[in-house]
């Protein structure tokens, strides 16, 4: 019988087309409303990499001077002194670790014809890349002994190994950077994940687009004493003169990331987290009595608030506007029910119970969300494009997946039947005798 | 196959009580084409209703092909419509957006039979009554005797034991009246217990028994012998 009221339910679309199409645009208005603002906060409030996100954990430890502490506050950075991240480099927790700081420098091209091209970056870890399941398309990471030795050895982007080499493969080739010989040891495939959860504190596009342009060890950037490209924050008044007297101070540049072997081990890393400002407060250092913090993923990118409160809000509104939708799709399936109280009178006549009238009609309402499901997944496309237009940051989070596109559906088909069940209900109810006469 | 006994049925509002049938009687045996007149407001339409389970009544019993229907649910009140019962109106009642086929498979679908079962008893309906070739028209292309006649298609698809008609010919002309009237005779001829509800006293003289209301009671039982009614009639075939 489902095929029979499914066919019944396409043929009275069209039966009354001007109230049919009021009713599928409403309901397409609003699924188009909730969708597009669903989207970009599932895009962005979505785990990036959810088979381990558990494991990879940020360390944050409050090193501000304790004149201007007010207790149970947060720390006025939410990175780390240079001091503190070579002591978590040290530490040997964890399968995996990494610092990261943002570089910036010149490529100087061999021939003098080109222009200098600008090399936007990160300073990490070899542990880095197998730490975030970096892809390669050429080469690899450097070793940890390149780590310690301050080897001058790169790893391009994609775009930018294309950019410098066309479609070559550039491993074992110079790049003249920062004023020193980098060999390139590697060339990622396409990287960019949404959010860039690795480092959102960055200077190349901020946390949902942007793209690192090429990656170079840490202990090589320090050693080539290069400044950090993005925030920093220096709460002390004092500190020693020079890149060296930077590097001692408390200023805040440094993001941390640990990988544990199982999520069980992040009890270990709170641990040690505990012991090392104990430990530091022996030493004058951390004076806040403040707890240290650990973020795994999805803690750390709510602690950013990669999604806004606006984000949030714009979901909720969205919705409220979806259910004021429902409410006109009831209204206009009320008069298109009722004009059909002779149809029921005569199906009950003839044998349809109560029940199968109400699936015919509960079946009619969903054809009219199924239709409304169509209507507003274009609807919902479009409203994506106009908002990837309107801010470029937004172009990466505007992106329908197969999740949203089944959502979208299934939003429209629950909206449909929950605005069909009260004049459902209704056709139920015709007096089946008084319908026949008046006829 | 019909017995009302001491049936009575009170439509009530805030102010007014109507009693639409009080004490009626009646008994329908299979095979019989009766026919009921009385004035407007008499309670025929009432009768035919609570006969064709689409009403209920307050008092009084009420049995159909030899079932007691007073405590019968509204589901098993459907299906017994369903098995049970045809129905012929005055307007017909076609659903305008179904072709001829699908109007009379209306009622075969809540039947539950196979889709051969049902067109093979939708082309026998419409066969019968002479709207084989039109099964692929709506009901706005054909005039009133030939929508009527869809109707008892319809009615008839289901093979009923009781045929329901509440003025089957009040919206059609003389001519269209006979000829549906004659169909009518015949499905009686071929055993179908038909009741008749009308306003036309010629009509109502040619069935078998005409059964007179008057104030929700049955008034006058006229009972006419299977020999009076013409002979042509009687041996006329459904072809």
């Amino acid at each position: 019988m489902f095929r029979y009221y499914f066919l019944l339910g396409l043929r009275n679309l069209a039966r009354n087309p001007i109230l049919t199409l009021l009713m599928v645009l409403t309901l397409a208005v609003g699924v188009a409303a909730s969708i597009s603002t669903l989207t970009i906060l599932h895009v962005m409030s979505g785990n990036p990499i959810p088979h381990k996100s558990a494991r990879l954990l940020v360390p944050l430890v409050d090193n501000g001077p304790v004149k201007s502490y007010v207790p149970g506050s947060q720390p006025e950075d939410r990175q780390l002194s240079y001091r503190d991240a070579v002591n978590f480099q040290k530490s040997g927790l964890g399968e995996y670790r990494t610092a990261i700081y943002d570089v910036s420098g010149a490529i100087e091209s061999a021939r003098p014809d080109l222009p200098v091209e600008q090399l936007n970056g990160l300073a990490v870890d070899a542990d880095f890349f197998p730490m975030f399941e970096v892809p390669f398309l050429y080469g690899s990471a450097w070793s940890r002994a390149e780590d310690t030795s301050r080897a001058r050895v790169v790893v391009l982007s994609r775009n930018k190994s294309e950019k410098l080499f066309g479609k070559d493969n550039p491993v074992g080739r110079t790049l003249r950077i920062f004023g020193q010989d980098f060999r390139v040891v590697g060339v990622l495939d396409t990287w960019s994940p949404v959010p860039r959860y690795p480092r959102l504190i960055n200077s190349s596009g901020g946390g949902l687009s942007g793209e690192d342009q090429g990656y170079i060890p840490f202990h090589t950037a320090t050693d080539l004493e290069l400044p950090n490209n993005a925030s920093t924050s220096c709460q002390a008044d004092e500190r020693d003169p020079g890149y060296q007297g930077f590097l001692n101070s408390e200023c805040t540049w440094i993001q941390f990331w640990f990988q544990t072997k199982s999520a069980a081990d992040r009890v270990a890393v709170a641990d040690y987290l505990r012991g090392y400002v104990a430990e530091q407060r022996k030493l004058g250092r951390l004076m806040r009595d403040a707890p240290p913090q650990l973020f795994d993923v999805m803690e750390w990118m709510r602690y950013m608030e990669v999604v806004s409160n606006d984000a949030h809000l714009a979901v909720w509104l969205s919705f409220g506007f979806l259910l004021l939708c429902l409410v006109n799709t009831t209204g206009l399936l009320l008069a298109k029910f009722s004009a059909r109280a002779p149809e029921v009178g005569v199906r009950r006549a003839l044998g349809a119970t109560r029940g199968a009238i109400f699936r015919q009609f509960l079946v009619e309402a969903g054809v009219v969300g199924l239709a409304g499901g169509v209507l507003g997944l274009v609807l919902s496309a479009a409203s994506l494009a106009l908002i990837a237009k309107q801010a470029r940051t937004l172009s990466v989070v505007a992106q329908m997946d197969w999740q949203m596109l089944a959502l979208t559906f299934v939003l429209a088909l629950v909206a449909s039947l929950l605005a069909g069940l009260l004049p459902t209900w209704r056709a139920c109810q015709v007096t089946p005798a008084l319908q026949l006469k008046s006829q | 196959m019909l017995r009302m006994q001491n049936l009575s049925k009170v439509y009530r509002t805030q102010m007014i009580e109507t009693h639409a049938l009080r004490g009626f009687e009646i008994h329908v045996r299979e095979g019989e084409f009766v026919t009921v007149t009385g004035p407007s407001g008499s309670g025929k339409t009432t009768f035919l209703n609570i006969a064709g389970l689409l009403e209920t009544f307050d008092e009084g019993e009420f049995t159909l092909d030899g079932l007691d229907v007073k405590n019968v649910s509204d589901d098993a009140r459907s299906r017994l419509r369903n098995e049970k019962l045809g129905f012929i109106f005055q307007g017909f009642n076609l659903i305008p957006d179904l072709n001829l086929f699908d109007n009379v498979d209306v009622p075969l679908r809540y039947r539950g039979f196979s889709a051969a079962e049902r067109a093979e008893r939708i082309k026998s309906s419409l066969t019968q009554v002479g709207l084989a070739s039109r099964m692929k028209h709506y009901p706005a292309e054909l005039s009133g005797g030939q929508q009527q006649r869809v109707a008892i298609a319809r009615a008839l698809a289901g093979s009923p034991r009781l045929l329901l008609a509440d003025e089957p010919t009040g919206n059609l002309d003389t001519q269209m009246a006979r000829s549906v009237m004659e169909l009518l005779e015949e499905i009686n001829a071929r055993g179908t217990t038909i009741l008749m509800v009308t306003h036309d006293p010629e009509l109502a003289v040619r069935a078998q028994r005409n059964v007179h209301i008057i104030d929700g009671q049955v008034s006058d039982l006229v009972r006419k012998m299977p020999s009076l009614v013409e002979p042509q009639r009687a041996a006329s075939s459904l072809m």
